[in-house]
């Protein structure tokens, strides 16, 4: 897309535009891009797909999301055409999610989608997975992610104070969107470790995030030990089990990987230390869980016993991304499980097929897993 | 030139204009609320559990008193939700409408469980059922929310206090029985065994 000269721009027509939405209640609190048919047409050309087809339904509201209300809500979002097959695939691997055909949108928890974008259209289309991968001031990161929140808004019509009922919602919801800095990871990219190599998003819905600042050893077991401290951390653990993932900075990644750990060393090791005792838990009320996994004060037991945060380590997320300037990595904690199954981004033209996605996909993690934080 | 501005919700053409509002729920049939029993004396009394803490207790708790109190025969169904999230399908309307005469349902204590409790209640009628859905009082929007959603944006539920998940067991039974009165008024009509518009 070529940008526009100043000189022949109306701003006044600009502005009516944008203030027209808001009025329809169509917006996140920013402005939105005024969607014409002209220019969702460039966003269906860019992916290729019929504008009819239905991607998802959610029973509950009866409602529908076709290929043209995203596209809609994408050209709203500030997103370029181009990065629709991105949104599309992110799309696809959110509904992949079971919270999501369930009751995840509206929760009180109010949970983030976190995507990972890899593959050559990173840098094609220009995300960012390198400094401040997290926040702002890069488009194709802001407005990706934007996307799904307004198309859960306006096409859903779930929306914040009626359906949507988040008692305070979680910093970053609708803005998370971070690619894989692929070219200072050590390991595969992360798509394809799970069976989905070249462009692709990996998506999970995400409870919160929260920094590991560790920059002062060298030793594995040190830096994995502030992981386990932090993944063990009672406040989040309302199931028997808690799901989380890690994304790495370069540097943890390549000290973890010098030292002969793999993704899967990294989250055995961690499924194996993140916890808490009983006699820890039993100090917060949560040492047991009853049939149907949730936490409670139970009878008094061995306080030395370990409970393990993480059911099973294959439903690990870990991801790199960051700059390589310090020894700062992030615990995503997910809403609930995960599909464990990315989904590859497909252009209009482009050779990757829908089949060759779903026979790389690998089967979803454990379904121990499924015992977190779902609709609290 | 001028060119439209599309729709995002889905709720009106894409050719543009504004969208309906976006809680009507266009071409369904009104709502009717399902005949009224002049009293629950013989009646099978369903429960339907949302999976939430306390709700189960709450409910049995409810159901014995209207056995033990108020003339009903029996509970003749109890059921827990397998997605509390997803409104009751005809499946399931279908077991209670054999297995029972009126339903008591709930509790709504989450954003998505809420909503869909007051989905169950207007199902429950439509399929005639007298029914008492049950939410605290912290997702009243929600739960208007949903019943325009549905078609029936008056509907009426119980409302009670909100936590309901941290109360303990005598304190869950005591609020069952401060309830009683109000979930027998809404599933009956004395003198008068007809329903009445929703």
């Amino acid at each position: 897309m070529t940008a526009p000269t100043a000189g022949r721009l109306d701003p006044a027509a600009a502005q009516d535009a944008i203030e027209y939405a808001y009025a329809q209640g169509w917006t996140d609190g920013l402005p939105a891009v005024p969607a014409t048919r002209e220019l969702v047409d460039r966003f269906l050309a860019a992916a290729g797909r019929p504008a009819d087809e239905v991607l998802s339904h959610l029973r509950q509201v009866d409602r529908t999301v076709t290929v043209e209300l995203l596209a809609i809500n994408a050209a709203m979002a500030g997103c370029l055409p181009e990065y629709f097959p991105v949104v599309l695939a992110a799309w696809e691997a959110l509904a992949r999610e079971r919270t999501t055909g369930g009751g995840g949108w509206q929760s009180t928890s109010g949970p983030a989608p976190l995507i990972i974008v890899n593959g050559p259209v990173r840098r094609e289309l220009g995300f960012n997975g390198t400094g401040g991968v997290f926040g702002p001031g890069f488009r194709p990161n802001a407005t990706v992610a934007r996307a799904i929140g307004l198309t859960v808004r306006n096409a859903y019509g779930i929306r914040p104070h009626e359906l949507e009922q988040a008692t305070q919602g979680i910093p970053g919801r609708w803005s998370i969107c971070l690619a894989e800095n692929e070219e200072e990871s050590p390991w595969a990219p992360l798509a394809e470790d799970l069976g989905v190599p070249g462009d692709a998003v990996t998506s999970t819905l995400l409870r919160t995030s929260e920094f590991v600042d560790n920059r002062h050893t060298a030793a594995p077991e040190q830096l994995l030990a502030d992981f386990a401290d932090t993944i063990g951390r009672s406040g989040p653990w309302i199931f028997r089990h808690a799901a989380a993932g890690l994304v790495l900075c370069p540097e943890h990644a390549n000290l973890l990987a010098q030292a002969g750990f793999s993704r899967a060393d990294v989250a055995a090791w961690l499924a194996e230390h993140s916890g808490r005792t009983t006699g820890q838990l039993a100090a917060v009320g949560k040492d047991r869980s009853n049939e149907n996994g949730v936490r409670f004060p139970g009878e008094p037991a061995d306080p030395d016993e370990f409970q393990r945060t993480i059911a099973d380590p294959a439903s690990m997320i870990i991801a790199v991304a960051g700059s390589r300037n310090a020894g700062i990595s992030m615990v995503v904690r997910y809403f609930a499980d995960w599909s464990g199954r990315p989904v590859a981004v497909r252009a209009a033209g482009s050779t990757t097929t829908v089949a060759a996605a779903e026979d790389g996909a690998r089967p979803r993690p454990g379904a121990a897993a499924a015992l977190t934080a779902e609709g609290r | 030139m001028t060119d439209t501005i599309l729709d995002p919700t889905g709720r009106a053409p894409a050719t543009g204009g504004p969208a309906p509002d976006g809680t009507a729920s266009e071409g369904r049939p009104a709502v009717r609320l399902a005949p009224r029993p002049d009293s629950l004396a013989g009646a099978r009394i369903g429960l339907l559990d949302n999976t939430k803490h306390n709700a189960m207790l709450f409910l049995q708790a409810v159901g014995e008193l209207l056995v033990e109190e108020h003339g009903a025969d029996s509970v003749g169904i109890v059921e827990t939700k397998a997605n509390f999230s997803v409104p009751v399908d005809e499946e399931i309307i279908s077991r209670y409408r054999t297995a029972c005469d009126v339903v008591v349902t709930g509790v709504g204590d989450c954003g998505s469980c809420s909503a869909a409790a007051v989905a169950d209640g207007i199902a429950f009628e439509r399929a005639g059922l007298p029914a008492a859905a049950v939410l605290t009082d912290a997702f009243d929007i929600t739960g208007r929310t949903m019943a325009g959603v549905q078609g029936a944006p008056d509907y009426a539920w119980i409302r009670t206090e909100h936590p309901m998940a941290v109360l303990s067991e005598d304190q869950v039974r005591e609020r069952a029985r401060r309830l009683v009165p109000e979930i027998l008024s809404t599933l009956t009509a004395p003198g008068r065994a007809t329903g009445e518009g929703a």
